[in-house]
């Protein structure tokens, strides 16, 4: 029987005069992989952010099945965010640790899951290094390390292979699906189609702040009369993506003024004009 | 959540964050060597400095030209004594000694250091020097003059009032003090050392915690807004008041090492250049050094809470300084102010005003002046500061756009 571990009723989110998420429902399963496919722009992270409890939404509700909000099961999450969030001045582990400290979990508990999955990705040898020098791929493997080391049962994963070789993405990706096969719950975030072709059980295509299909990909083959889920995609975002603008439109009127004031304008002979003389 | 957990969780914050902070040599460089350091080399080897320099110009033979009818012989030879080599001249016609007439181009070019003129005038005599402010050499010349100038004025007054027949002490100093003119002051070695120590440490306190908070408070929180390391911790089962406090911790303890090892610096220094007679160990009750550490503490909470709300109201580090830098002066000038408020019967409502308050205080304890009406009022309104300045930083703390970039 399918237990629902997170449920979102007519979720949405504004910033200012921006539509960042129309309402949205989604219930996320216990022990499923679900994929958060969309263009940049599209909402993804917003979603992430509000199914961890760092955005409150505009209307509608995260709750967990017990009707209790977000905030309340954090200890149960582990978070990749896009940007790693590593300290460059901190190893590793000890970026691990803190993360774990804050869980509430035991150092030596923390360390006996962390050498596990660091086998897995390949990090043993760097654990005791400063993430300074760390290439991305390296970084991405420590954020998922730390999102682990205190054992939560749900995931929320970032664009988490971004900047992965292909062998480490393809690691990435087993361990996902191991986590998921010992009753761990993932969300995974990706603009890949093909990634989340191979990794997720569900996909959940978000376009311009929409929740646009929800579903098996054999399920959305069949829903939109497609061969590829990559037709499926196109088929279900036609309209133009929205630009990334909302970091902009935040900006006070009086600082894109006085920008302004300091940008040159294109010529117009660049721009294929006659110049004056 | 258990309080345990908690203060488990806003220890963590705090040392990680002392931690990090540490491990970049250029801070260690900023919040403890240059405070240890700045002091002593400014009252010390700056001193030094002065001092060898001023050596150099006593050694200088410096070249002159006397210009007098009638040069006093004793005049001439204390001029010599003095390392001052001169030609005698002639003096010119002018309508006043110190217009330089044809005499100013031999200044101005340095081919002499100074002229000098002297003139008898019936019963006293008249005099110029004429020099050029902007040379050291000519500089010295006159200070060198003017000094032997001074010495044979006081030679020749006591000379005309012994043969004016009068005895020459009880003439110039009719009045004279009793015994050691130091006994007079009544106050204690102990309350003089806090009286001198109440005009600056305040100062340096305040300035000193303001700016030692900058660096920390930005990197704290518009750093790790910049760096993307933010949003990892506000997934983490901790609220964001745990959040602030654990920052507001690590950046008080920084500040507090900073701001004490300056004034460590600062002590070493008055006590190498002064003897210890003057600057001893300020006298102060037990009460006046808790009240000192309270009136501290609740500056530093109201700084630093307010530090870090500006910086995690900045989008970037970058605005962050540049809007932490500027907003010195509110701490500056106040505190500069402070300093010259005198504070016998000093009015009750100077103890109310932001800033002023705990800088006053500190002066007022510093004395082991203890009045209880001021000490109520710098008290509450400290802690309504304090107050109003962690409850402006809790809402920033707590605003959703301290994450940004949507996606």
């Amino acid at each position: 029987m399918v237990k629902t571990l997170l449920s979102l009723k007519g979720v949405s989110k504004k910033f200012g005069d921006i539509q960042a998420l129309k309402p949205i429902d989604l219930d996320i399963n216990s022990g499923e992989i679900v994929g958060l496919v969309g263009s940049n722009g599209a909402g993804k992270t917003t979603l992430l952010r509000l199914m961890a409890g760092v955005y409150n939404p505009t209307a509608g509700s995260v709750q967990l099945s017990n009707g209790q909000p977000v905030s309340s099961m954090r200890h149960e999450l582990g978070v990749v965010p896009e940007s790693t969030g590593l300290y460059s001045r901190l190893t590793a582990w000890e970026n691990i640790r803190y993360h774990s400290r804050m869980h509430g979990v035991l150092d030596a508990t923390s360390w006996a899951r962390t050498e596990k999955f660091a086998d897995h990705l390949d990090m043993k040898d760097h654990l005791g290094r400063h993430t300074k020098g760390f290439s991305r791929g390296m970084k991405q493997k420590t954020a998922l390390l730390r999102a682990l080391a205190h054992g939560p049962s749900i995931l929320l994963l970032d664009e988490p292979t971004a900047g992965l070789d292909i062998t480490s993405a393809r690691t990435v990706r087993a361990l996902v699906r191991q986590l998921r096969d010992e009753g761990g719950t993932v969300i995974y975030s990706t603009h890949h189609l093909s990634e989340a072709e191979q990794v997720c059980d569900r996909i959940v295509i978000i376009h311009n702040g929409e929740l646009r299909a929800d579903g098996s990909p054999s399920k959305l083959l069949e829903s939109t009369t497609t061969h590829s889920l990559e037709d499926a995609y196109v088929s279900l975002t036609q309209d133009q993506a929205r630009t990334r603008k909302e970091d902009e439109d935040r900006e006070s009127t009086f600082s894109k003024w006085w920008r302004s004031l300091f940008t040159p304008r294109i010529p117009s002979s660049i721009l294929g004009g006659e110049e004056s003389e | 959540m258990s309080s345990k957990g908690k203060s488990a969780r806003v220890r963590a914050i705090a040392k990680k964050e002392i931690v990090e902070f540490s491990r970049d040599w250029r801070t260690i460089l900023a919040i403890i060597v240059i405070p240890l350091l700045m002091f002593p080399l400014l009252f010390i080897i700056f001193p030094l400095l002065l001092e060898s320099e001023a050596a150099e110009l006593d050694a200088m033979e410096l070249n002159a030209v006397i210009q007098s009818n009638s040069l006093p012989v004793n005049l001439a030879e204390n001029l010599s004594m003095n390392g001052i080599d001169f030609v005698v001249e002639p003096l010119p016609e002018v309508e006043q000694l110190s217009i330089a007439g044809d005499d100013l181009e031999r200044v101005r070019n340095n081919s002499i250091d100074g002229i000098v003129r002297i003139e008898r005038v019936e019963d006293h005599w008249k005099y110029a020097i004429l020099h050029l402010s902007t040379s050291e050499r000519s500089n010295e010349l006159r200070n060198r003059v003017l000094a032997v100038l001074n010495e044979w004025e006081v030679h020749e007054v006591e000379t005309l009032i012994e043969e004016g027949g009068l005895e020459v002490n009880s003439t110039l100093n009719p009045l004279r003090w009793d015994g050691d003119i130091a006994q007079g002051d009544v106050a204690t070695s102990g309350e003089q050392a806090g009286m001198v120590l109440s005009l600056f440490i305040p100062l340096v306190l305040a300035i000193w915690t303001y700016s030692s908070a900058i660096q920390p408070s930005i990197d704290m929180t518009a750093g790790e807004r910049e760096r993307g390391t933010l949003e990892a911790l506000l997934c983490l089962p901790c609220t964001r008041m745990e959040l602030l406090f654990g920052k507001w911790l690590a950046v008080a303890a920084i500040t507090g090492v900073g701001v004490l090892l300056q004034i460590c610096g600062l002590l070493f220094a008055i006590g190498y250049l002064a003897s210890s007679s003057v600057i001893g160990l300020p006298q102060l009750s037990i009460l006046s050094i808790g009240l000192i550490v309270i009136s501290i503490m609740l500056f530093a909470v109201m700084v630093v809470a307010f530090e870090l709300a500006l910086a995690m109201r900045s989008h970037s580090v970058k605005e962050a300084g540049s809007i932490l830098a500027p907003a010195l002066m509110l701490i500056l000038f106040p505190a500069l102010f402070t300093q010259v408020i005198n504070l016998d019967g000093i009015e009750g409502f100077w103890f109310a005003i932001p800033v002023v308050n705990v800088l006053l205080a500190l002066r007022e304890l510093l004395m082991n002046r203890i009045i209880t009406e001021h000490v109520i009022i710098w008290f509450v309104s400290s802690m309504v500061y304090a107050g109003l300045a962690a409850y402006y930083a809790s809402k920033q703390f707590n605003r959703e756009d301290i994450v940004t970039s949507l996606s």
